[in-house]
């Protein structure tokens, strides 16, 4: 199954084959029920992840409880399984559901902002950023990080399949790293093998090895040099709403520019051993 | 409220675990009929054998496998309805699936003993009696929210052993119900719905196994095949399809290693490298081989694994008693297109020759030795195939290194058009082999894709290198098109044009026709020999299922699901435009002659 080859129908299409998908719940309504139900990642460590206990925590978790407290509202979070593409969990998600029934949630977390991939995406309103994400590297203690990539060969490497890093290290400079890369599920997973001591490199999202550095950083240490030829400048990550709940969209990002402002959530992210990033887009 | 169960916490903490009982005994719905079944002749008490299922082909009164026979030709010699009367076939009845659950139906059909079995959208199975088309019992699998079935909430249909019919849900499951009842014998978790994993093909039975593929998966995961015993849906074999992967046995105890470690593959990528086996196989009791399709590679862009891949995009031959691999043909070595080869692989005798063919997504119709699986030819079924010039003596590929989409860099790179489009030159709508023409008649799509690496798309909140895809159709005036193939030359005898892509099975028989269905509704008869068209009726909504015929009584009867679904309405572009406009249902139909 390939990438991306299944974005299914968006705009005027996609109502006329799913007439009966509802409208998605006014402010009001919200505010009647009582609850916003809150969209957030499964197994993605730092942002959403369940603890020892099953406890679903994280930045992104917390955000949302933070965003349903300031409305007056209890969060009612769920971590879903990520699909093919971001936009496969918008759809999902937010404006429409999965065929197979369940409900749509009032808010997803962790949505890239980016305007290419707005207009990709017209069924959903997305907004209300709060970090930028990157790309960083992290090495055991006793590998050099600051050589030039292709000297890392011989190395063990960990990546997540499939991510830009992956790509990087099993594409980037011929290919010539191809055989040391050790493919995980998640860039949490990447850094662990580092500290496990089953792989001396590890490439993941700056906030996963920050998180990281916060319980073992005795057993890593940050690349400080660029890396060259990396093919992603970063991204900035918000929220989305349905397209329908605009009002909605609008309130969260004057919600969240003032939670930027008053450090709520350079707290949330500091808790966690992430550095604030201020977001490109705002 | 939404309640997604975890991988940590919920309702299948556990779901190996065997459950003799029915496991969601509490949630599934079984209605009995009114009117209880008539009891049955002896003959039939104790249910279909192995050597009934073996024997499929040549008992027209009975279908008790996909394929109406384990080689899967599809071919009835009945002659009651023929090329010369067909024009007068009329409905004998038809029964809705009811619910508001009106998706693609791409079941077959089983009948046997006074009964047809049909799977339909949402994993539900429902017994009709085969005359009337009273429903006797229904069953609805009680799905878990959360589910990802990545095409579709299809089913393409039962198995029947004994007491028993068998079929797979979409949360990944085998149920095996009681046939006159409905209730549920047993219900084994083939893998992890929370993972992304389901299942929509037809379960196969051959020595008392029940042997199927997988499908679904998150990102990475290696396609296998495996046995069950049928009596109990214990585990017997499993055997993954990626050279590097151990197999395993009874018990979970590891057997042989799939082909050899590292020998089309760099690193560790044989360990996430694709193949599922989505859409079932074929069995040839003569040589006692199952055939089986694998699914293409992954990471999607094809300059990060070097090699061939072994063996995805391929047909494999399997012993079924030990799950050894025993031959394979890669149809894409490399593949760069996503050009999946689940296909059916068709055993069928030609001058005296034990031979099987496949007509693959990527547009070549393959003639194999099914003994050994030496190539015999590759010959083009649709009228475009820009990524290979053709097939040399070995069997292998002649790429044009211009149409194999470039590797991704920090810019968006150079869109390339590759025909066929990666839903195929054939999809997994099955084609039929005509043992009185000896012609292979083929549901083919002519569309192609401009494909491009993406610089920057967003997977799990994350940035990531992305594929993009556009389909577009090659003609103004047509996608689908139905030919009539001659496999010893390679050459078409006759070809059908329809408007919409053609997404459904094919049958033939001894009465010089061959039938399909359209998205427009119709299912069509045309003579097996000319190509004419004799028959249409519209079923009022599109036909993505497999037709069958039987005779009961002195009478013969064709069946067919409508239902519009499948693939095809999910992607944008100029193809979901010739299809918008087509309405749900969910029906079966059964025709017959009018009593004279």
């Amino acid at each position: 199954m390939s990438t991306s080859r299944r974005s299914l129908l968006g705009g005027a299409l996609a109502l006329a084959c799913f007439p009966g998908a509802a409208r998605a719940r006014t402010i009001e309504k919200l505010k009647a029920d009582g609850v916003l139900r809150v969209a957030v990642y499964r197994d993605f460590e730092p942002w959403s992840w369940r603890d020892a206990s099953s406890k679903l925590i994280g930045i992104d978790v917390e955000i949302g409880e933070l965003i349903a407290k300031t409305l007056g509202l209890r969060a009612e979070t769920v971590d879903f399984l990520a699909d093919e593409d971001v936009g496969d969990d918008l759809r999902n998600m937010i404006w429409r559901g999965s065929l197979v029934g369940g409900t749509v949630s009032d808010i997803m977390m962790h949505v890239p902002v980016d305007r290419q991939f707005a207009l990709a995406n017209d069924r959903a309103v997305i907004g209300g950023p709060y970090y930028r994400e990157g790309f960083m590297m992290a090495c055991a203690l006793d590998t050099d990080c600051e050589v030039p990539p292709p000297q890392f060969k011989g190395r063990k490497l960990a990546a997540e399949l499939d991510s830009i890093p992956d790509f990087y290290l099993s594409g980037g400079f011929g290919g010539v790293l191809r055989s040391d890369v050790t493919h995980v599920l998640s860039g949490a997973a990447a850094i662990d093998s580092v500290k496990q001591g089953k792989a001396d490199v590890a490439l993941a999202t700056r906030a996963q090895v920050e998180h990281a550095m916060q319980a073992g950083a005795e057993r890593l240490k940050v690349r400080k040099g660029p890396l060259p030829a990396l093919p992603s400048p970063g991204w900035d990550v918000g929220v989305a709403v349905k397209d329908d709940a605009r009002d909605l969209a609008d309130l969260l990002d004057q919600m969240i520019a003032g939670f930027r402002k008053d450090g709520q959530i350079d707290a949330i992210l500091a808790k966690h051993g992430v550095t604030p990033h201020a977001p490109l887009s705002v | 409220m939404t309640f997604r169960i975890t991988r940590t916490a919920g309702l299948l903490a556990g779901a190996s675990l065997a459950f003799a009982a029915p496991s969601f005994a509490a949630g599934d719905q079984v209605t009995p009929a009114a009117a209880t079944a008539a009891a049955a002749a002896a003959a039939t008490a104790a249910g279909p054998t192995d050597a009934d299922l073996m024997n499929d082909e040549k008992t027209p009164g009975d279908i008790l496998t996909y394929g109406m026979g384990p080689r899967g030709q599809r071919f009835s010699p009945l002659t009651t309805i023929n090329a010369g009367n067909v024009s007068n076939m009329v409905p004998a009845f038809s029964a809705s699936l009811g619910g508001e659950k009106q998706r693609g139906q791409e079941a077959q059909p089983i009948v046997y003993d006074g009964m047809i079995y049909v799977t339909g959208s949402y994993s539900r199975l429902f017994a009709f009696d085969a005359k009337t088309g009273e429903e006797m019992w229904q069953y609805d699998a009680r799905l878990p929210d959360g589910i990802m079935p990545c095409c579709d909430v299809v089913n393409r249909g039962a198995a029947i052993y004994g007491d028993k019919i068998i079929f797979g849900t979409l949360d990944a499951h085998m149920v095996a119900l009681n046939r006159k009842t409905g209730k549920v014998i047993w219900n084994k978790t083939l893998a992890p719905f929370d993972a992304g994993y389901s299942f929509t093909a037809a379960p196969m039975i051959v020595k008392g196994k029940v042997i199927y593929g997988n499908s679904g998966g998150e990102f990475g995961v290696i396609g296998k095949v495996e046995a069950r015993d049928v009596n109990t849906g214990e585990l017997i074999w499993s055997r993954p399809t990626i050279e590097g992967n151990m197999g395993v046995g009874a018990g979970g105890k590891p057997t042989t290693m799939t082909g050899k470690l590292n020998a089309s593959w760099e690193g560790d990528q044989w360990k996430t490298g694709g193949g599922a086996t989505w859409l079932g196989g074929t069995y040839d009791p003569d040589t006692n081989l199952v055939f089986i399709g694998t699914g293409n590679p992954s990471p999607w862009n094809s300059h990060l694994r070097p090699g061939d891949n072994l063996y995805t995009a391929s047909t494999l031959a399997i012993d079924p008693d030990s799950g050894e691999i025993k031959w394979h043909y890669q149809t894409t070595p490399h593949d760069g297109w996503d050009y999946d080869g689940v296909n059916e692989f068709i055993p069928f005798d030609m001058d005296g020759k034990k031979l099987g063919a496949k007509a693959d997504r990527n547009g070549f119709f393959f003639v194999l030795d099914r003994t050994n699986g030496k190539f015999v030819s590759a010959k083009p079924f649709v009228s475009k195939t820009t990524w290979a010039k053709g097939f040399d003596a070995k069997g292998k590929p002649m790429f044009d290194p211009a149409n194999r989409p470039g590797a991704p860099s920090t810019e968006k790179g150079t869109t390339v058009f590759s025909a066929p489009s990666f839903l195929g030159g054939k999809n997994w709508m099955p084609m039929s082999y005509s043992q009185q023409t000896n012609m292979f008649y083929i549901p083919s799509n002519e569309w192609g894709m401009d494909i491009w690496n993406e610089p920057i798309a967003y997977k799990k909140g994350a940035a990531y290198l992305g594929a993009g895809f556009t389909i577009k159709p090659l003609y103004d005036d047509h996608i689908g098109v139905l030919r009539a193939m001659d496999p010893k030359t390679g050459k078409i005898a006759w070809e059908y044009k329809n408007k919409a892509p053609l997404w459904g099975g094919v049958l033939s028989t001894a009465g010089n026709l061959v039938f399909t269905g359209t998205p427009e509704g119709y299912l069509k008869a045309f003579d097996a020999k000319t190509g004419k068209e004799l028959w249409k009726f519209n079923t009022g909504s599109g036909v993505v299922g497999s037709p069958v015929t039987w005779e009961d009584g002195g009478e013969q009867y064709v069946a067919v699901m409508s239902g519009w679904g499948g693939a095809v309405p999910l992607w944008g572009g100029e193809v979901a435009k010739a299809v918008q406009h087509i309405n749900q249902g969910g029906a079966l139909w059964v025709f017959k002659l009018p009593k004279s």
